[in-house]
């Protein structure tokens, strides 16, 4: 056991923080809530010159060649800064399943894009019931000599009308379990037949709905093998609820502290508000539950960067990150009074999140289920020594 | 970072399995207190005592000249851990000695009280049994106003007062005790001093008090005119407060231990529900699933601490943090598992052999005391105020 970070990771953790506070001040956040592109095109820019788009790509594909302890740590500080960007869509939902299942020409072609021009990529999944679940799959992929034709609707694109790319799942197979006959396709965003409208998030977040009319995909274009893209799924699933943990424990740890330095700041009563117990003691619940996060999204991402990982863990994380990012943004926003139910004040931008973070990854009800499928396949230690 | 156990914890994990399956019997689980409220519990975990003291694991991270064998942190979390988790007995609270008056004495004790006091308790002996006289019927949280005195005459100090809750305290052979040596001092917690009192001394009475579902946890221990010897004053005089407050951090470091003793009773409450069919429903998987995060987040936090004295930082409200977290992980287990055994759960544990019981009434045990749990070693809401104060920087809030 060992909780602390090498040299290098802490100075990964030094200049993503304080290039993110430089380049991303509240300000430009506030800004962006009012720009439909949702990120800043420059800064996004400076980012692929750092290097931080190909944190995890292989310097072969012109990326930077880190792993998932880096990713974490650079995750958690973009959430502790709060940088409206397609990053997380763009790397963690779709870099790694290019990595993972891209055939070379694929990663060649695609990875470089991202690690060298910032391609903006997106996973089109979600329709209608939007749960992360295979029946939620209906977008149809006819087979035509080869080819394919795409044809139905998504829902909640991250990025959608700034997307690049998107991976998109649909249904190849409608027999039998629905998770068998889900297929991933790569789409050009500029391909005929799409077409796209903005959903208004409250995250501003530039989510939309995609709609696909008979959009033609070449069998190239087919992510990992046809029929089998569940798997995929499922793994991009088990990154983003880990990763969309890790960054909502870094915004959970920014509003703690916008909290508790208000508490110790403000007067009332002719004493800091922070002396009063009731205010002190949900101080205290909130920093155990924001200490508890940390270590339980630190845990889920060493164990993936290990090999070691299980989905129980990761569902954990989400789980947690679900809950504990609601907690401590209401109960910050009360603990500020008023004044923290205004614009004027920074958590309520991270406030305005929360509903898109507890849906990127996987809500609750679903990992929970998750958890609950593990605990019963489980065999206790108990049971180890003592079979029954 | 890293989140495994290395190879030397991992082998020491798999030793003390061995360790159980040869000497507890299948399927136990250890409950609070238990050890203390019957004479059979009070035999069985005086002969694990001694077991494990032989093995050395008793006090594993003493000093091999005390008895123990000079482990690791690390070593000791797994030993707590697995302790905890197959329910020794002979760790915890009867035997007190261990866990706060032993190592209290390695830091503020004389040479010769070490030679005295530790052996009989690295021995696992009766000689080495203690309890913690703190409490007072006026002085409970706000333990520093306490008015039990001990006044000094030529090599000996005169004791006159009463303590109460002294847990173990009609077992114990010696008693570590807070009272006051000088009334005059400018605060309340000057003026204070620790004495190491043989609970045999001549003027001292012990009274059992029962608890609300009658076992007998604790005591109320009168002293009148209780004369004790000058070399067992720890520290020195009026400097008790400091050698208190060193005992507490190791008193409420215990966050290891349960949640260790939580995960064995959520794995039994798991093997119920799917052995009585009830994993189908969509209420208990999502309380079992919800349990599973809240246990993993407390042996992470438990981790803390032990992760940051290993680089020389001391968080010393952690120990408060995670005391008061445990209060909450213990009342949502109970609520949970009584509500899971339903009609059950009524049954008395002071029955647990009787055919209705379930689980050994270990449900229905932590039910009622997990609410004692939560006001022993100071209060939840005391641990809020340390937490505020010393780990938040907030201004004393009372
Ligand atoms: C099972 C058990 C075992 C115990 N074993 C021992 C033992 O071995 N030795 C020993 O010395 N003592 C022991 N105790 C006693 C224990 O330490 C005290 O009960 C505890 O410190 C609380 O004191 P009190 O009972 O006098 O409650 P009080 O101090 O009267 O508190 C009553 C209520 O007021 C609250 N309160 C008081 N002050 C504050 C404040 N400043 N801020 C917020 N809330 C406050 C408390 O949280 C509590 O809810 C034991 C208690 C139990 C239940």
């Amino acid at each position: 056991m060992d909780y602390t970070f090498t040299k290098d990771q802490e100075m990964i953790r030094k200049s993503a923080r304080e290039f993110f506070i430089k380049e991303c001040p509240k300000d430009r956040v506030r800004e962006l809530k009012d720009d439909p592109q949702a990120y800043d095109p420059l800064m996004w820019k400076k980012m692929v010159d750092l290097g931080f788009l190909g944190l995890i790509i292989p310097e072969m594909y012109g990326g930077m060649q880190g792993d998932l302890i880096e990713l974490m740590i650079f995750t958690e500080e973009l959430g502790r800064n709060l940088v409206p960007c397609p990053f997380f869509g763009t790397v963690v939902e779709c870099t790694v399943p290019l990595l993972k299942f891209g055939t070379d020409p694929q990663k060649q072609k695609y990875l470089t894009g991202i690690a060298e021009k910032g391609a903006i990529w997106s996973l089109a999944q979600a329709e209608q019931v939007a749960d992360f679940e295979a029946e939620d799959i209906n977008l149809t992929a006819e087979a035509d000599n080869g080819n394919f034709v795409l044809n139905g609707t998504k829902l909640f694109v991250p990025y959608a009308a700034e997307a690049d790319f998107f991976i998109v799942a649909a249904r190849t197979n409608k027999i039998g379990d629905p998770r068998e006959g889900v297929t991933l396709f790569i789409v050009e965003a500029g391909a005929e037949g799409i077409g796209i409208e903005a959903m208004p998030t409250t995250a501003r977040d530039c989510r939309g709905e995609v709609r696909f009319d008979g959009v033609r995909v070449t069998g190239d274009n087919v992510l990992g093998e046809q029929d089998q893209g569940w798997t995929i799924l499922d793994t991009v699933l088990q990154h983003a609820a880990v990763f969309k943990a890790v960054e909502m424990s870094g915004g959970a740890q920014a509003v703690f502290d916008l909290t508790v330095n208000y508490a110790r700041e403000r007067k009332q009563f002719n004493k800091s508000i922070g002396s009063f117990q009731a205010v002190q003691h949900k101080l205290v619940d909130l920093l155990t539950l924001v200490d508890g996060l940390k270590y339980l999204v630190y845990e889920a991402a060493w164990h993936m960067n290990n090999g070691t990982s299980s989905r129980g863990l990761n569902s954990m994380a989400k789980v947690k990150a679900n809950a504990v990012y609601h907690e401590v943004c209401h109960h910050g926003i009360v603990l500020h009074g008023a004044i923290g139910w205004t614009e004027e004040m920074d958590i309520g931008l991270y406030h305005i999140k929360t509903k898109a973070a507890q849906f990127d990854g996987g809500l609750s009800t679903l990992h929970l289920e998750r958890i609950a499928a593990e605990l019963e396949a489980y065999v206790p230690e108990y049971r180890k020594l003592y079979p029954g | 970072m890293n989140f495994l156990f290395g190879e030397k914890e991992e082998r020491l994990r798999s030793e003390i399995r061995e360790f159980v399956k040869e000497n507890m019997p299948p399927d136990y689980i250890g409950n609070m207190f238990v050890e203390e409220e019957s004479d059979e519990g009070w035999d069985f975990a005086m002969s694990m005592a001694r077991k494990m003291a032989q093995k050395k694991w008793l006090v594993m991270s003493w000093p091999e000249e005390y008895g123990g064998m000079g482990a690791s942190t690390w070593e000791r979390v797994v030993l707590a851990e697995e302790a905890a988790y197959w329910g020794i007995p002979g760790l915890s609270m009867g035997i007190s000695g261990t866990a706060w008056v032993g190592p209290t004495l390695m830091i503020s004790g004389t040479k010769d009280q070490q030679d005295r006091f530790l052996p009989p308790i690295a021995a696992g002996e009766p000689d080495g049994v203690w309890c913690t006289g703190y409490s007072e019927p006026d002085a409970g949280s706000d333990l520093a106003s306490l008015q039990t005195r001990a006044v000094r005459d030529g090599n000996e100090y005169i004791i006159n007062g009463q303590k109460v809750w002294t847990s173990c305290a009609h077992l114990a052979r010696w008693m570590w005790l807070i009272c006051r040596t000088n009334s005059d001092a400018k605060k309340k917690h000057q003026g204070l001093s620790i004495f190491m009192v043989d609970m045999r001394s001549e003027g001292l009475t012990v009274n059992p008090l029962r608890n609300l579902v009658g076992g007998h946890v604790f005591n109320e221990v009168f002293f009148k005119d209780v004369r004790v010897p000058a070399e067992n004053l720890v520290g020195r005089e009026n400097e008790g407060w400091h050698q208190l407050m060193t005992a507490l951090g190791f008193e409420r470091g215990i966050a290891i231990s349960f949640t260790a003793s939580v995960r064995r009773k959520f794995d039994a409450l798991v093997e119920y529900v799917k052995d009585a069919g009830l994993m189908s429903r969509p209420r208990v998987r999502a309380q079992l699933a919800d349990l599973a995060v809240d246990i993993e987040t407390a042996r992470l936090l438990a981790y803390e601490p032990v992760c940051l004295a290993e680089e020389g930082i001391m968080n010393v409200h952690a120990a408060s943090r995670d005391k008061a977290n445990i209060d909450h992980l213990h009342e949502k287990l109970a609520r949970v598992g009584t509500e899971i055994l339903g009609a059950y759960s009524q049954l008395d544990y002071l029955h647990k052999d009787s055919k209705w019981t379930k689980l050994g009434g270990t449900f229905e045990h932590l039910y009622y005391y997990n609410v004692g749990m939560a006001i022993a070693a100071g209060t939840t809401y005391v641990q809020k105020n340390i937490v505020g104060q010393f780990g938040l920087q907030l201004p004393r809030s009372y």
